[in-house]
């Protein structure tokens, strides 16, 4: 009892930073409060209130494919092919951009050349026009590339997004590593792809994890480009079903039809990332950028 | 005997050659989807297309006669106040919120750091699609959780989705946005090694002189690269701004984001070349401020 007088009555940094984490748990929970409530609530409403009964029907709902609402839903539901859709663009996605990545920022981290931090510049700078004004010319673009309606080509847009950012973060993972490494391993007779293939990509491990995890992340969250690009509904990823379903109109902020199993399928899709987060935290805990190199 | 020459420059340089040609696969496609939409917004920009109607086939070149009508445009000003209001206070607050939530889970001394990571993370971790629910929540006037808390305290309750509005889309933006400074800061402070504190401690350094000589300098970089992708995000997104907003401006333009004035320019009012007009005003601040911001980092 002493002790907690003494430390109200000496204000510590232990004690500010406890006020200053609860306020921000504040900030940060409040609004998910309601998300959790409606998603056991017997009877969901869109404002927070004290649930009559708590129920799991909206998670057995959701994970059992089951039909939601009969007859409200806008628009027909292929859950699992959904699921399947957004695997497919969040693997190729991470397959393209660990790939394109690992090779130009170990080719980055190695030449040297003039108007080097120029070029490195200009490809942070590549998504300086704002989506929005992009949309059309995309999608001319993509519907010449023959890229609309297409798994493939979505993943390779997005890929083009996250690029630029995975190139720095990889880059700064090579500049660390020394050249001596490599120099040895020309020595005993690779030449300079088998020695990136043998000697350089294995020790850069933790770099290649966290462009794959945050890639993905972009895979397994993009709204904007399979909106442009995509018009069959059973070829939706999941965050875009999710909208056509349960929010007539993708895109548009409308009408939820049904809150409690929106909000399970919301509670669910958080799980995956939050538990890859917790397994691959010293990992990503290595992030290393790239910097631009003074002359 | 040139091509004798260009032989042996080859056999010389293959090493470079080889070394460059890995680039070229991701700058293709960097450029492909990327410059070019851009390069042809841009010139869209120079035309007086139109979405739909006569103008949308028969368009014509019409110079910097966009850009004339946008300077003397009284809304284009007004929204573009908002516009420095808005991100100024959403680039301090992102930026502060994912510093602090990255001190607590590397350097801080609480307890339970897995526990309050799965919590900061999860605004980013629940679909995009769901945060204008999760908000309206919160914010709707008579119902909404905010005003209740208020109205238990005593306190006068607020319009925050009309009087309040664009310091509501503030703390939207705020709360959906810290995560990404939040990551990437939180490995910055992990990846110093703590020997340097060590060397510090024997020679007697406070704790201002800590940050000052050993924590800066090696987290500046990863601070320049959060603040520029931050802005570029603020800036670029007006997801928020619309759902308070609509498919037409609010008539006081407390919500008018220089994108979505854009948007509703190219997309409402049918105006495609004035849109992107605006669009490329706003890719010329991103690309100043950021060149700026990286002159400033190599100091």
């Amino acid at each position: 009892m002493s002790s907690v007088l003494k430390k109200i009555g000496e204000p510590s940094y232990t004690l500010l930073e406890y006020v200053v984490l609860i306020t921000l748990m504040i900030y940060v929970l409040t609004p998910l409060l309601w998300l959790l409530e409606t998603s056991v609530n017997t009877d969901p409403t869109p404002y927070l209130s004290i649930p009559k009964g708590i129920t799991i029907d909206h998670f057995i709902a959701v994970l059992t494919n089951r039909p939601i609402t009969g007859g409200y839903a806008a628009h027909p539901v292929y859950m699992t092919r959904w699921i399947m859709n957004s695997l497919i663009i969040s693997g190729t996605t991470v397959i393209i951009v660990v790939m394109l990545a690992a090779l130009s920022g170990y080719s980055l981290s190695r030449l040297r050349f003039k108007g080097k931090n120029l070029l490195m510049t200009l490809i942070l700078l590549s998504g300086f026009m704002p989506r929005m004004a992009m949309i059309l010319p995309l999608f001319k673009l993509c519907r010449t590339l023959g890229f609309v309606d297409n798994l493939i080509g979505i993943a390779i847009v997005v890929s083009s997004g996250t690029l630029p950012t995975q190139i720095w973060i990889l880059k700064g993972f090579f500049d660390q590593l020394p050249r001596d490494l490599e120099e040895q391993a020309w020595i005993c007779g690779c030449d300079r792809i088998s020695a990136v293939f043998r000697v350089i990509l294995p020790n850069v491990g933790p770099g290649l994890a966290v462009v794959a995890f945050m890639s993905f992340l972009s895979g397994w969250g993009a709204f904007t480009v399979p909106l442009i690009l995509i018009r069959r509904e059973y070829l939706f990823p999941i965050s875009l079903g999710i909208a056509s379903v349960f929010i007539h109109n993708p895109g548009e902020i409308g009408l939820v039809v049904d809150y409690g199993p929106t909000c399970a399928l919301a509670v669910l899709y958080a799980v995956p990332s939050i538990a890859l987060y917790i397994l691959l935290r010293e990992r990503l805990m290595e992030i290393r950028l790239a910097r631009l190199e003074v002359r | 005997m040139k091509i004798l020459k260009i032989k042996a420059w080859i056999r010389d340089n293959l090493d470079q050659i080889v070394l460059s040609l890995l680039i070229v696969p991701a700058l293709a496609l960097i450029f492909t989807f990327q410059f070019i939409p851009a390069a042809w917004t841009i010139w869209f920009s120079f035309t007086d297309m139109a979405l739909i109607g006569k103008k949308a086939l028969n368009w014509s070149f019409i110079g910097f006669k966009n850009y004339l009508d946008l300077i003397t445009d009284v809304y284009f000003w007004r929204s573009m106040n908002v516009t420095i209001q808005y991100c100024a206070v959403s680039l301090v607050l992102r930026f502060t919120i994912g510093m602090l939530a990255a001190l607590f889970m590397t350097l801080s001394k609480v307890k339970g750091k897995i526990f309050i990571a799965a919590v900061f993370l999860l605004p980013s971790a629940i679909p995009g699609i769901m945060h204008p629910y999760v908000w309206i929540s919160m914010l709707e006037p008579n119902y909404g959780t905010l005003n209740t808390i208020l109205g238990s305290f005593g306190l006068p309750r607020q319009s925050w989705t009309y009087g309040a509005v664009t310091e509501s889309l503030i703390m939207i933006n705020t709360w959906a946005g810290y995560t990404f400074t939040m990551i990437l800061m939180a490995s910055a402070f992990k990846s110093i090694p703590r020997e340097y504190y060590e060397v510090a401690e024997v020679y007697g350094a406070s704790r201002w002189q800590k940050f000052r000589k050993v924590t800066f300098p090696l987290i500046k970089f990863p601070l320049i690269l959060c603040l520029i992708l931050i802005f570029k995000e603020d800036i670029d997104d007006f997801t928020y701004a619309y759902m308070f907003t609509g498919e037409s401006p609010r008539p006081d333009f407390k919500t008018e984001l220089l994108s979505l004035y854009a948007y509703h320019k190219a997309f409402h009012y049918y105006e495609l070349g004035f849109g992107c007009a605006v669009g490329f005003i706003i890719a010329i601040i991103v690309f100043v401020l950021t060149l700026l911001q990286l002159k400033f980092a190599r100091l």
